[in-house]
């Protein structure tokens, strides 16, 4: 019995834990992480450590200190590079995510099936 | 010398494996798989000859090593391009077919050998008319090898020097190890593929089959997982990339067949147990080996852009049509026994074990089939586009992420699982101090490390597995019943949950800053102070070493910048690693400019705890061990 209230506080405590401390990415982190250096064979501009992807994230910067919006800095570097030079396509192109969750629905399916009901 | 011996060698091991392919007799059939395997051999230490002679005038030679290259890296560039690892390809292929008929063939007839024997055959034909690692060197580039011939007897030129290997490749000893291991694992699928498809082809319908292949899956899958964890180890801690996993496609296409290994090692003991899903196991069983062939595929061919590019070649369409012939081949064994699957019973118990290896299977499997869509879509997008996309790990990341975290759940009632369902009251019962205390610990480092409701989620989870597992082991010790598959796997998922709980450390901790410095500077970061010590350079006959000395404390660890020579590629930065089980403080040399240094420095949490994990996973074959010697 004991135990049953000390489970019950503990997680109230895990509940109420997380909405004390607010420790988001930075915009320039995340958009960093977002962007693909041309020249480093599929690395993002924030793990490279070339210095072509340092050149890129003095431009970010720039811009995240200029306030640009998120259109406004996609537009500025799909128009140089091209798509490719986004690593996060999923956000504009849902297709992305909905086709393996599809195929993942027709095998959840076919499991369900082998359960006796 | 060496190319005409290695090009008639190959034909040699060539007309021994359609003899092998005809034969019937048991005796010579393994007569004849030995020789294979001594041919293979052969070739594998007459092409290791080639490179420590500094033989020129063969091509491969000439163009993946150099007389500076040191003895290790020397030995390491066989497989340091893709005509030599289809060497290694092969010799590990020869292993696993002896291995086969001595261990896993448990019928008489041989169609098994056939299926094999025609594997080996495909590997074997694209060394002798695709591209040979020995094709002699017929004219020359300015450095290197420009034109190769493919037969014996040629007038062969010798380049003056090799180019040597990519730089990537010798800047470290794990090049020895890391391939190797991987190919072990990768090639060793072979196993499931011929074994399933020779039982069906044969019409054999007992569950004979499954326990064999279920068998013969556990050591590639522990090799792939050893070769996996290298790999990300060797990124890591040599490299300087910063990360240890980057949904890199060639790190893709190792990470599906772990999962589908991984899957089929739980579904087979459904079927083992309680007769049922049995398409499902013929399917992953054969799907295990085809992945590999695919992953070669898209990797090799230059069909994807990838950090692990080192060695595209002309093995696109060959490969593609192997795949078209194994697949055709594995389809058609399984369409004869459309009657067997049938047979296929229900799951009784959906909170019983095989419910769990179920849920199991779908998680793995929808893992597999995101990483295998991530990669491929962007050669199906430019086609239909003619526009390049790249995925990154964010997509990954947001789907793959959730799906560990579930397993990690499930695995924490794998410790009592029984085939009859689990009574989850009773349960809750009877595990709650363990919960409590695993809560405990989770409210505490929730607290310390600030986590929010994922984080969370994923250490408490982690740490129940961890403590569950851990419970279960101690009093199971003292009783000296460690042994069997069942301990098996409890390893393995102790050392997955101590892996994600490094992981979400990682995950969630870790930050990193840039600093431009000169040497002899202090520098603050993360509360702690670094020195900049005097850097210094050591001249080696293959590549200049700046090396930078960082101090903290009494630790000291050099970061440093490798320049190889006879190479365009920019040079490649050793990172410094003063490590505690915490955190690794990371840092390596982003360029010099004029005594100015620019350095990143970066905290990295949890990474021993990762590495521990994983190695710990690799102790699953104790038991394994320990059953076979009773």
């Amino acid at each position: 019995m004991k135990n049953k209230y000390l489970f019950v506080i503990l997680i109230l405590i895990l509940l109420i834990l997380p909405t004390i401390n607010d420790d988001a990415d930075s915009r320039f982190e995340l958009w960093s992480k977002s962007l693909l250096c041309p020249v480093c064979q599929g690395e993002t501009i924030f793990d490279s450590p070339s210095e072509y992807a340092d050149d890129m994230s003095l431009i970010l910067r720039d811009q995240i200190e200029n306030n640009l919006s998120d259109k406004e800095i996609y537009s500025y570097w799909v128009s140089r590079f091209g798509e490719r030079i986004i690593t996060n396509p999923q956000n504009r192109n849902t297709e992305i995510i909905v086709i393996p969750l599809l195929f993942s629905l027709i095998f959840i399916i076919f499991f369900v099936k082998k359960i006796r009901k | 010398m060496i190319s005409n011996f290695g090009i008639i060698l190959s034909w040699i091991c060539l007309v021994n494996l359609f003899i092998l392919l005809f034969s019937n007799n048991k005796f010579r059939i393994e007569i004849l798989i030995r020789l294979n395997l001594l041919i293979n051999f052969i070739l594998f230490c007459l092409l290791e000859v080639g490179l420590f002679i500094n033989d020129f005038s063969v091509s491969y030679i000439a163009n993946y090593s150099a007389e500076s290259t040191p003895p290790i890296y020397k030995f390491a560039s066989l497989w340091g391009a893709l005509d030599g690892s289809i060497l290694l390809w092969n010799l590990v292929l020869a292993v696993y077919f002896l291995i086969y008929i001595k261990y896993y063939k448990k019928h008489q007839e041989n169609i098994d050998v056939k299926i094999f024997s025609t594997i080996i055959i495909f590997f074997t034909s694209y060394t002798i008319f695709s591209s040979s690692p020995f094709a002699g060197c017929v004219e020359l580039s300015s450095i290197g090898c420009e034109v190769s011939s493919l037969l014996p007897f040629q007038e062969l030129v010798s380049a003056f020097q090799g180019r040597g290997p990519n730089p990537l490749l010798q800047n470290h000893p794990l090049m020895a190890i890391h391939p190797p291991i991987l190919y072990l694992g990768y090639v060793g699928l072979v196993l499931p593929f011929v074994i399933s498809t020779s039982y069906f082809f044969r019409k054999d319908t007992s569950n004979e089959w499954v326990k064999i292949a279920s068998k013969s899956t556990f050591y590639p899958w522990l090799f792939l997982t050893a070769g996996i964890t290298l790999g990300a180890a060797w990124s890591y801690e040599v490299l300087g990339w910063g990360g240890y996993w980057a949904w890199d496609p060639v790190e893709n296409v190792s990470f599906i067949p772990w999962l589908l290994a991984t899957a089929f090692l739980h579904s087979s003991k459904a079927q083992v147990n309680e007769s049922t899903l049995l398409n499902w196991n013929y399917f992953l069983g054969g799907l295990m080996f085809l992945s590999t062939i695919f992953g070669t595929f898209i990797t090799r061919s230059g069909v994807l852009i990838s950090v692990h590019a080192f060695s595209n070649g002309n093995i696109g369409i060959f490969l593609l049509s192997g795949l078209a012939i194994f697949t055709l081949f594995f389809v058609y064994s399984g369409s004869i026994n459309i009657k067997y699957f049938a047979t296929s019973k229900k799951v009784n118990n959906i909170f019983g074990k095989s419910g769990f290896f179920i849920a199991n299977n779908i998680l793995l499997f929808i893992s597999a089939l995101v990483v295998f869509i991530g990669t491929v879509y962007p050669i199906f997008y430019d086609t239909l586009y003619q526009r390049q996309l790249t995925i990154g790990r964010s997509f990954f990341d947001i789907i793959v992420g959730p799906i560990l975290l579930i397993l990690i759940y499930l695995m924490i009632f794998s410790t009592k699982l029984t085939i009859k369902n689990i009574h989850l009251q009773e349960w809750f019962r009877n595990n709650i101090s363990t919960i409590n205390i695993s809560l405990i610990f989770t409210v505490i480092f929730s607290y310390i490390y600030s986590l929010e409701y994922l984080g969370i989620l994923t250490l408490f989870g982690a740490i129940t597995l961890v403590l569950e597992i851990l419970i279960n082991l101690i009093t199971s010790l003292k009783l000296k019943k460690i042994k069997g598959a069942y301990w098996s796997g409890q390893l393995a998922h102790l050392g997955i949950g101590i892996f994600a709980i490094g992981l979400i450390l990682n995950v969630t901790q870790s930050y990193s800053n840039e600093f431009i410095t000169n040497e002899e500077a202090s520098i603050n970061f993360g509360g702690n102070t670094y020195i900049v010590n005097r850097a210094y350079e050591v001249s080696k006959p293959e590549k200049n070493i700046i090396n930078l000395p960082i101090t903290k404390g009494k630790k000291n660890k050099n970061t440093s910048l490798n320049i190889f020579k006879n190479s365009s590629q920019q040079a490649i930065s050793s990172p410094a690693i003063l490590r505690n089980l915490e955190s690794d403080t990371y840092v390596t040399i982003k360029f010099i400019d004029n005594n100015y240094y620019k350095l990143i420095f970066r905290k990295n949490y949890g990474i021993l705890i990762m590495w521990l994990g994983l190695a710990m996973t690799t102790t699953s074959v104790i038991p394994k061990v320990r059953k076979n010697e009773k």
